[in-house]
């Protein structure tokens, strides 16, 4: 009974927080590019272009592992789904009772949960065997083994002052100071890695313009969108992961935990949607010498400091 | 979770590892091959966190779902079969292979057979994780900490020696093969080569 709860709760989320992102990235899309802007456009568009999709016919490559390529998508989607099912959205004492529940070892989960969504990716360049998804998917490949480093180290890093592996106790260490002033490398690290682990702006190697749309290239109709809306479910999962480590999650005053936990989120999604638009692709090669030369480099030493910190401090 | 949810998941989960793992040796893709190996240690992730070992069982999809990519691009490397779609079968050396299976199996089974296992879960105030890492570690924690880090800057610095010169030049400059010294690109000077670059495609010529 509990749980059924809690998974309608946590659908109900993905349903509304994807389509909030799909809204974010066109008004954002629009401001960047000081385009007009109708509100009831931005409001409307997203559904229509969904409808539109789902009345598509699916495509036909030669060959193609179907069953894969089907469930590509379905991974993601299951992947955003997984993270936010954790997310506390309150005390940890209130979230045992009602809503969403405490993993033990949360950042561990988070990042089996990351690790997949390379696999996804992959699997979804890989399926249609087709030139320009495949491309896309080796590149994801490269990109993901160059962030992924930054991003353990980085959450390792906001795991140490809670002395605990549960996202609730990392929030729940957050009460006097967040950890974004604690660990000023923390959340920059965790940002530019999240744009790579959700494929986005700079670090679009996969589904880029330049490979004709990458992974997706040979989709079309519902696996598309299928696609689309995983796309944005995984950037709402990395940016409640990034305010829940950083931001101090539920905690804020005079407003009900889940508010300041879904109003931190959003800005986490508006900006990683705002650096989306401002800046240009990074070459794939380019990213993975800066990734190994100075952002692992960096997020070593954001762990050792905020170990010696921790250590010093004793217990916060 | 509740007796009767936990059993069923148990089941099918342990159904799955074993006919996910049988599915390894019948495909005939690499790719297929080492998700079909990733679904089953999955799987068996599932098993150990109903066991109480959370942090054990998230590890090993973490590990897993790293490990059977780069596996996979690995093999399909090797194999000179880009895509990996092309058929081929899996299954090599049966009498080597049948044996080691059979002394695996019982040496396993016997584990199964013979381990005592708890027979209730652990009381709720119990911190597996670190109850694990104590077991596991013990008062070596500090040594098997540093080594880690000593290994995580091993590998950085052998991919450092390792990729900054390839075979046709630095990797970091765009690597391009030996040919008659007179096509060769680094000949042509950046401003004219940049633009013939726009006239090369409709006539499908290359200078």
């Amino acid at each position: 009974m509990r749980l059924g709860l809690e998974i309608a709760v946590t659908g109900l989320i993905l349903v509304a927080s994807v389509y909030v992102v799909a809204v974010l990235d066109l008004v954002l899309g629009r401001l960047v590019a000081a385009a007009p802007l109708r509100l009831a456009e931005a409001v409307v568009r997203p559904v229509r272009r969904g409808a539109l999709l789902f009345l598509q016919r699916p495509p036909r490559t030669e060959r193609p592992d179907q069953a894969l390529w089907i469930l590509a998508p379905a991974l993601l989607g299951a992947i955003a789904a997984a993270v936010l099912f954790v997310m506390p959205l309150g005390p940890t004492e209130l979230s045992q009772s009602s809503g969403m529940r405490d993993v033990d070892a949360g950042i561990v989960y988070f990042g089996a949960l990351m690790a997949l969504v390379m696999v996804a990716v992959y699997l979804h360049g890989w399926a249609p065997n087709s030139l320009f998804p495949m491309v896309g998917g080796y590149r994801f490949v490269a990109l993901a083994l160059s962030y992924e480093m930054p991003l353990a180290l980085v959450l390792i890093g906001a795991a140490l002052p809670a002395r605990s592996l549960s996202i609730g106790a990392i929030v729940d260490a957050q009460a006097g100071l967040w950890n974004l002033v604690r660990q000023p490398l923390g959340l920059p690290l965790y940002l530019v890695a999240a744009l790579g682990l959700t494929f986005r702006g700079p670090l679009n190697v996969s589904d880029a313009a330049d490979l004709a749309g990458g992974t997706p290239a040979e989709s079309s109709g519902v696996a598309l969108l299928l696609w689309a809306l995983g796309r944005n479910a995984i950037l709402v999962a990395a940016a409640a992961m990034g305010a829940a480590g950083f931001l101090g999650g539920w905690r804020g005053p005079a407003l009900p935990g889940p508010v300041w936990m879904v109003a931190k989120s959003l800005a986490l999604v508006a900006v990683l949607l705002g650096v989306s638009h401002l800046v240009g692709r990074v070459r794939l090669e380019r990213f993975v010498i800066v990734a190994w030369a100075v952002l692992i480099p960096l997020a070593l030493l954001d762990v050792f400091a905020a170990g010696a910190v921790a250590l010093l401090a004793g217990r916060p | 979770m509740t007796g009767a949810l936990a059993d069923g998941l148990f089941w099918v989960m342990a159904a799955g590892a074993v006919i996910t793992g049988w599915r390894v040796f019948r495909t005939d893709s690499m790719v297929r091959a080492a998700y079909w190996l990733m679904a089953s240690f999955v799987a068996v992730a599932v098993i150990l966190i109903l066991l109480a070992a959370e942090f054990l069982g998230l590890v090993l999809v973490l590990m897993m779902a790293g490990e059977m990519t780069i596996m996979a691009v690995f093999m399909v490397m090797f194999m000179m079969n880009p895509a990996g779609l092309n058929p081929m079968t899996m299954v090599h050396q049966h009498r080597t292979a049948i044996a080691a299976g059979v002394i695996a199996f019982v040496g396993l089974a016997g584990v199964g057979a013979f381990a005592r296992f708890p027979s209730a879960p652990p009381p709720a105030a119990t911190h597996v994780t670190a109850d694990v890492g104590h077991e596991l570690l013990g008062g070596s924690m500090f040594i098997f900490e540093t080594a880690g880090v000593t290994l995580l800057a091993t590998m950085i610095g052998s991919l450092a020696v390792a990729s900054r010169r390839g075979r046709f030049g630095p990797a970091d400059e765009g690597s391009v093969e030996p040919g008659p010294p007179a096509a060769a690109p680094a000949a042509v000077p950046e401003s004219e080569h940049a633009g013939h670059a726009g006239m090369e495609r409709p006539d499908g010529m290359v200078p």
